[in-house]
């Protein structure tokens, strides 16, 4: 909030230097942002927070500034002088709804001149932000600034019947507001009426119909108190926020609602000259009931974790305006007609502390009972496969949960995505993220995408993170890893393209780490994956994952200027975060033995092994790949696999020619098996 | 002294010999100069001990043994290695680049999430999760933020269908938290959260860390101390902070954390608005309307809770000047950040 620093001053007796003001307001928690020059005086920004409606004006934060200690809160001003003619022949009040407005107080002024304010007015508000409009609309706002309460002038003459009904709006009902937009009004909006129609959207904005003219002569002055929740839902409905339904929608001040109209009143007849006709129009002039709050000195200390002086204590609850009285150790404090957030004892602990320093409570760690902390829920999991993911090579990125709906659909049409339907925002920013990703690999794929369209050679990204599903009416969250690998890999002087090979083996590796040794993969058919270049990957006979190379339309869709070797994996289903066991170490030499065979290049290498696992003694230790070649001596469609076996006893040394027997035995038996051939 | 010619005969040699490198023949050069047998340098070292006064000889003989000892390891060494240089043995240039494929990096988030959990975690708290798709309940109703409730605009909110919302802080975890788990609770818990904003400073994803202690005897002084310690740990033991009452619907009293500008010391610059301090975290004792809301008696316990954003932190901590960064998968960006949960 913009204040002055004349202003505040003028309401405080005996104040101290600005800096020391604005040192100690920041400290009480009303953080002064910014300082600077306005003419011969200071413009002051003050941070007040939301719950302190009551200190968004001068007085009131000049109550804090006293309660920080920094002179006294100055006496109110003077009464107003009324003339003879009496209000409540002249006008009529009535509240219908008075849930909606617990209060509304209106006073009349007769025979003003609308005209320019003073220089002086005009500059105060000017300085506070607020454009001066007339000297009758800127006394209601100098008010406002004043002591915080939203006034509203209606031009008498204009008010049918010189009548004021405070209604529900009817079905149907229209109003243009001062800003000249017609509005049509919910029957759940609070509005000021006049014996016909509706003349002000209450709390909120007047209408154009009832504004002050230049040929005004008899002013109505409205001050009220309305409901917070009605004048936010009409505020919030028609996209309009005023400095009335700001202070409204946070709590009004039903006492100083009476207060403010007889300022405001004395301000019109000293501004703009006219008569204020004797008496308020008061829909609700009883007392008010009165709140108290009691607390245990003790249990204040207790509380803050230090002894608060009991003097201390008593002064800021005195200068705040809450009567504190005191029995033994129980202090009752009587709740201020202006103080809409104190409710509970801890509230008053707050007034209490802030104004004794935040900064003088002593800081001291806890003795605690010691608990051992430890990762919980799917932390250690994801954790895990961050850490498995750095070491595999990725840079980790972080991308949006949310992407476009096209986005979503294609990087989505995998088996891992059928676990259930996209959640949609229904208020989406824009069209761009409008829906919670099912799969990772809209966001990594983007980001490797632009890192490629950036001129990158090389792109090995991955992400951790959730993907998102409706499914039997609930939502659920499954943590996912993703990977994609674009451009070259190999070292300096090796570099080539990347292919499935790379990704499969970087892949694995990940899989290794999370836990998975034994996955399976098959050849896969989805969407999202090229025909022929994309797998599933199964574990215990599941669908855990998928890699291959990006579908071209998919790539297309992303702008990728060269091909993606894309994988998911869904953690909860790849990662063990069991324990490792140690495996004893062989004592017996192993004996290796390369073997080349002649193949067609339909026979899956899966089944080539498993072929070999099928004839060879149960000590055939390893089989792995040496060498692939097609080219010069292999026919179209074949290819010469070199493999390497190991064989090792567990129990023995084996002898070369037992080796030998096996190993012959074992070539005759794929010969006739698969039909390959060793020339 | 004679002892000191020998000292000054060790350094002449060895810096020989170091020029000679791996030349077999400028080796041997130093070899004759040194160790020849008629006209060595060692020879006339030997012939000068004959000289020496009788109190002067066992310092200098010892001394001259030394040395000839390690002239002759040296040259054996140096010649060793000129032999095997002029076999033809090739020569590596090893300043040439290694081959190696670059080390994955983890992202600057997770770095100082991570960073930020052993603190805790070392002070004996856990990390708790909780779903990022979260009903009215958690997100506000059970924080003391009612429908309606001013602070429901200061955290624009995304929702979905079903009365389903993203979650706009890591707070709902806190409740989740208290409904299942009964006191002592000491937890941080980290995590995305989402607001309908966008510009420099704001991401409609983004990260926060929130933390979460409820116990008997819980002051507002371990609050600070907690607070100062974690500031300390994370940034540096010589920022001051200041603690400034503030309001959040679901603490009270609320304060709002400052430490001294890490930039300018508390010098003023464009970083800290010229204030010299910087907002660093919100805290605050835990409202007992929000203890009433998860069942746990308020007169029992009292709780201190905290929130911090984990992007600030990293934008801070690493001088990235622009929140959208962290999210675009810039790998310029990433693989600034090498792989561990160092500093």
């Amino acid at each position: 909030m913009r204040l002055l620093l004349s202003w505040l001053v003028e309401h405080l007796d005996g104040a101290p230097s600005a800096d020391v003001l604005a040192e100690r307001l920041t400290a009480a928690g009303f953080n002064v942002e910014v300082r600077e020059p306005s003419g011969d005086d200071e413009a002051w920004d003050v941070d007040i927070t939301t719950n302190r409606p009551d200190a968004m004006n001068h007085r009131g934060l000049a109550r804090e500034a006293a309660a920080a200690g920094c002179g006294t809160l100055a006496p109110p001003a003077a009464a107003v002088s009324e003339g003879a003619a009496v209000a409540s022949a002249l006008a009529r009040v009535t509240v219908e709804d008075a849930a909606g407005c617990p209060r509304y107080c209106a006073r009349l002024i007769r025979g003003v001149t609308v005209g320019p304010s003073p220089a002086w007015l005009a500059a105060r508000l000017e300085a506070c932000g607020i454009r001066p409009i007339n000297n009758v609309v800127d006394a209601t706002n100098y008010v406002l600034l004043d002591v915080g309460q939203p006034l509203h002038a209606f031009d008498l003459a204009r008010l049918a019947g010189a009548e004021i009904v405070v209604r529900a709006a009817r079905a149907g009902e229209a109003l243009t507001t001062l800003d000249g937009v017609r509005r049509a009004l919910e029957p759940s909006d609070l509005v000021i009426a006049d014996r016909e129609k509706a003349v002000a959207l209450a709390g909120v904005m007047g209408g154009a119909e009832s504004e002050i003219a230049p040929a005004t002569r008899d002013v109505l002055l409205e001050s009220a108190c309305f409901d917070p929740t009605r004048v936010r839902r009409t505020a919030r409905r028609l996209g309009l926020s005023t400095e009335a339904s700001f202070r409204f929608e946070r709590g009004s001040d039903a006492e100083m609602a009476r207060a403010a109209a007889d300022m405001a009143a004395a301000l019109i007849a000293r501004l703009a000259g006219g008569e204020v006709a004797s008496g308020v129009l008061d829909s609700a002039p009883g007392p008010r009931r009165e709140r108290t709050i009691a607390f245990a000195l003790g249990r204040l200390d207790r509380f803050a974790g230090c002894s608060i002086p009991r003097d201390l204590t008593l002064r800021v609850l005195e200068t705040l305006g809450m009567a504190p009285s005191v029995a033994g150790d129980t202090v009752t404090c009587t709740v201020p007609s202006w103080r809409v957030d104190l409710e509970l004892a801890e509230d008053v602990y707050e007034e209490v502390l802030r104004h004794f320093g935040y900064d003088r409570i002593p800081a001291v760690l806890p003795e605690v009972r010691a608990i051992p902390g430890a990762r919980q829920g799917s932390w250690p999991l994801t954790e895990r496969a961050r850490d498995v993911l750095a070491s595999a090579g990725l840079a980790e990125a972080v991308t949006y949960s949310f992407t476009s709906v096209e986005a979503e659909a294609a990087a989505a049409a995998s088996p891992l995505a059928v676990r259930g339907a996209a959640i949609e925002l229904t208020n989406p920013l824009s069209a761009r993220l409008a829906v919670m990703r099912r799969s990772l690999l809209a966001g990594v794929v983007e980001a490797a995408a632009g890192n490629l369209r950036r001129g990158a050679e090389r792109v090995a990204l991955g992400e951790v993170g959730r993907a998102y599903f409706a499914r039997d009416g609930r939502h659920w969250e499954e943590e996912r890893l993703a990977v994609v690998l674009g451009g070259a890999v190999g070292p300096w002087d090796a570099v080539r393209a990347s292919d499935f090979l790379d990704l499969k083996g970087l892949v694995e590796g990940i899989l290794d780490g999370l836990g998975t040794s034994d996955a399976q993969w098959r050849p896969a058919t989805c969407a999202v994956l090229a025909p022929g270049q994309g797998a599933e990957i199964l574990a215990a006979g599941e669908v855990i994952g998928i890699a291959g190379r990006l579908a071209e339309g998919v790539e297309a869709l992303f702008e990728s200027p060269s091909p993606l070797w894309v994988a998911e994996v869904d953690l909860a289903s790849a990662g063990d975060v069991g324990h490792v066991s140690f495996t004893p170490l062989p004592r017996f030499p192993a004996v290796p033995s390369d073997l080349t065979i002649r193949h067609g290049l339909d026979l899956e290498y899966r089944r080539l092994v498993g072929a070999i696992r099928a004839a060879a003694p149960d000590w055939l230790e390893s089989v792995a790949p040496v060498v692939r070649y097609r080219g010069e001596g292999v026919g179209p469609g074949e290819v010469k696999t070199t493999l390497r076996l190991v064989y090792r006893h567990p129990d023995r040394s084996l002898t070369q020619d037992e080796v030998n027997a096996a190993h012959f035995a074992l070539m005759d038996r794929l010969a006739s098996d698969l039909g390959v051939t060793y020339t | 002294m004679a002892t000191d010619r020998l000292g000054e005969a060790r350094a002449r040699f060895l810096a020989d010999l170091a020029e000679a490198g791996s030349s077999p023949e400028r080796v041997e050069q130093v070899r004759v100069r040194y160790a020849g047998r008629r006209s060595g340098l060692l020879r006339d070292l030997e012939d000068a001990l004959k000289a020496l006064p009788r109190d002067e000889k066992p310092a200098y003989g010892k001394a001259l043994n030394e040395l000839k000892r390690l002239i002759e390891e040296r040259l054996a060494q140096a010649q060793e290695a000129a032999e095997a240089a002029s076999r033809g043995a090739e020569r590596v240039d090893v300043t040439l680049p290694g081959r190696w494929t670059a080390l994955g990096t983890l992202h600057p988030v997770t770095r100082v999430r991570r960073e930020i959990e052993e603190i805790f975690l070392r002070m004996g708290y856990s990390v708790a999760d909780g779903p990022e798709v979260e009903d009215d309940w958690h997100n506000f109703e059970a924080l003391n933020i009612p429908p309606d409730h001013p602070a429901r605009d200061t955290q624009d909110t995304f929702y979905l269908a079903g009365g389903l919302l993203l979650r706009t802080h890591t707070s709902p975890v806190q409740i989740r938290t208290m409904e299942t788990v009964k006191p002592p609770i000491r937890v941080v818990m980290p995590g995305r959260v989402y607001r309908r904003d966008s510009d420099l400073r704001h991401s409609p994803m983004f990260h926060q860390i929130e933390g979460l202690v409820v116990d008997e005897g819980v002051t507002f002084g371990h609050l600070k101390a907690t607070l100062e310690a974690f500031v300390h740990v994370l940034f540096d033991p010589s920022l001051k902070v200041r603690f400034r009452p503030s309001y959040f619907p679901f603490t009270e009293p609320s304060a709002e954390m400052d430490v001294t500008c890490i930039i300018c010391r508390g010098a003023g610059c464009a970083l800290c608005s010229q204030s010299g301090w910087i907002e660093i975290l919100g805290a605050g004792m835990v409202d007992p309307r929000v203890f009433r809301a998860c069942g746990i008696d308020a007169e029992r316990y009292t709780g201190f809770a905290f929130g911090c954003g984990l992007d600030r932190v990293a934008l801070l901590k690493y001088g990235i000047p622009d929140l959208r960064l962290l999210f675009s998968g810039d790998e310029r960006l990433l693989r600034q950040f090498r792989a561990g949960g160092g500093r």
